[in-house]
């Protein structure tokens, strides 16, 4: 394999990329967001600096079904996002990612720095409930129930679809071959051509079990602020770089 | 968490590290490796650049790891290309595919393992040692070979050792947030602390079944010339870069 050959790869390895370029464009992609109050010490020992965590303790617990990805697949996701602010500007953080599918575990570490591992989740409706699971190494960690479709989100889908484009942001961090930091990164990233096609807000609980390699109960449930249900089409591009750790700090 | 010990943190995410800080040891590492020829003009291809074949030989490899530090129990399946960089004799993995997840980051972040997430199982059943690798829910690789056939030929923990010592050579490329390569090196890395518990060779059979996710079978298999089971204990230290694409 030539030289200018190895620099246009979008991925390792080299025999079968991981992943193309991007942008990566999703079709129904499904949300459940479980929106809840925690503890606000616990929480600002989780947001790295110079994030601020928010002022009411909020915490977004999520479920994502991905049907239609483009250059990932078919895969479902979980995980913790916390509101935050980068000087003064709403921004939010995401903390922990559980998936079910490795292309975009890799792009999504080595790309953005989401900070994603291998895990078992599920979004499905049962019966009557809009039901997350989330297991990880054969023990379930998480468990957001929702009440199906009880009321149209206020705004609709164009509030909802306003509310896709608020900047969201990870901690992206890539060792070097002798374990040093290589990139330590705030990235930035504003997800693009958003349709969304429903949105209703229920009734919600969720349940979280304290597990060492998946702590989302490190962030525990004080307080269940509500639950929100939707469905939409949406562009993942590649971001930028918000604060450089290595020259920065 | 304050800025400093972000810049500590051994890996993403900050709440609880994928992995930890390295080298790590390994314990009762076992190994199958079946050595086969291919078509050269498919090494050729699939070698990047200033690497240079070493000859028409190449192998599939599986690995069960039931303990390794930092990453746990986990199997793994890999298919190895010899090669010469500056005349030095190595080994690049053109392929790897684990079942677990800190080795598979850790694996590309640090070193440029080339991994994926799939099924690799190497498992005794009755008296054959047997790899199988799924990926996708799709068999892509079945190795089969005798069992500890050559017990007392005691020559072969030397022929394990020499496989061991060999230097590997991975490809490591992390995009930057633009989606343009922000590191594109060869990296090599020499095991240490090798300690070989048993060896065995022995006839194999290797069946590479093509699958676009896994081509494991775009080396297709010419002729098998055996197999090489062993266990030993080593250590995976950290790396040191051998070729810089960006560089200059």
């Amino acid at each position: 394999m030539k030289v200018e050959d190895i620099l246009k790869l979008p991925s390792m390895p080299a025999a079968s990329p991981s992943y193309p370029m991007g942008p990566y464009r999703f079709v129904n992609r499904e949300y459940m967001i479980i929106t809840y109050e925690t503890d606000k010490d616990l929480l600002r020992a989780a947001v790295p600096e110079p994030l601020e965590p928010n002022v009411d303790g909020h915490v977004l617990y999520e479920w994502i079904r991905m049907p239609d990805s483009s250059g990932f697949g078919d895969y479902t996701e979980s995980g913790v996002v916390i509101p935050c602010t980068y000087k003064g500007e709403p921004i939010n953080f995401t903390a922990q990612m559980y998936l079910d599918d490795e292309p975009p575990i890799s792009a999504g570490r080595e790309i953005w720095g989401f900070p994603k591992k291998y895990a078992h989740p599920k979004l499905e409706v049962a019966s009557d409930t809009l039901t997350g699971t989330l297991h990880y190494a054969g023990q379930m960690v998480a468990m957001g129930t929702m009440a199906y479709k009880h009321q149209e989100s206020p705004g609709g889908i164009e509030a909802a679809a306003k509310g896709m484009t608020k900047t969201q942001c990870n901690l992206k961090i890539i060792p070097d071959v002798d374990g040093s930091p290589k990139i330590c990164q705030l990235v930035a990233y504003n997800l693009t051509d958003i349709t969304i096609k429903g949105t209703w807000v229920s009734p919600a609980r969720l349940h979280l079990i304290p597990h060492v390699n998946a702590p989302a109960a490190d962030l525990p449930v004080k307080r269940i602020v509500g639950g929100k249900h939707f469905i939409g089409d949406l562009t993942l591009p590649h971001g930028r770089v918000l604060f450089d750790y290595l020259k920065e700090a | 968490m304050n800025k400093q010990d972000v810049k500590s943190l051994s890996s993403m995410p900050l709440q609880s590290p994928t992995y930890p800080r390295g080298p790590f040891k390994f314990f009762d590492r076992q190994y199958m490796i079946i050595r086969y020829t291919t078509d050269a003009a498919a090494i050729r291809a699939l070698l990047p650049e200033p690497l240079e074949p070493d000859g028409d030989v190449v192998a599939v490899q599986w690995l069960d790891l039931p303990d390794g530090e930092g990453f746990g129990a986990y199997g793994a399946a890999a298919q190895t290309i010899p090669c010469t960089y500056k005349g030095h004799p190595c080994t690049f993995v053109n392929q790897m595919i684990v079942d677990n997840c800190p080795p598979l980051a850790g694996g590309r972040e640090i070193w440029g393992y080339p991994m994926k997430h799939g099924k690799p199982i190497l498992h005794v059943t009755g008296d054959t040692l047997t790899g199988q690798l799924d990926y996708a829910g799709q068999r892509v690789a079945n190795g089969t070979m005798v069992y500890k056939h050559d017990a007392f030929d005691h020559g072969n923990i030397a022929r394990a050792e020499e496989i061991l010592n060999r230097t590997q050579v991975t490809l490591k490329l992390i995009p930057d947030i633009d989606g343009r390569p922000a590191i594109a090196q060869l990296v090599a890395v020499n095991f240490t602390d090798i300690h070989v518990k048993g060896a065995w060779t022995g006839k194999a059979r290797l069946e590479l079944i093509p699958a676009v996710n896994a081509p494991f079978a775009d080396l297709p298999v010419h002729h098998v010339l055996g197999g090489e089971q062993f266990v030993t204990d080593m250590t995976l230290p950290y790396g040191r870069v051998l070729h810089d694409y960006l560089a200059g």
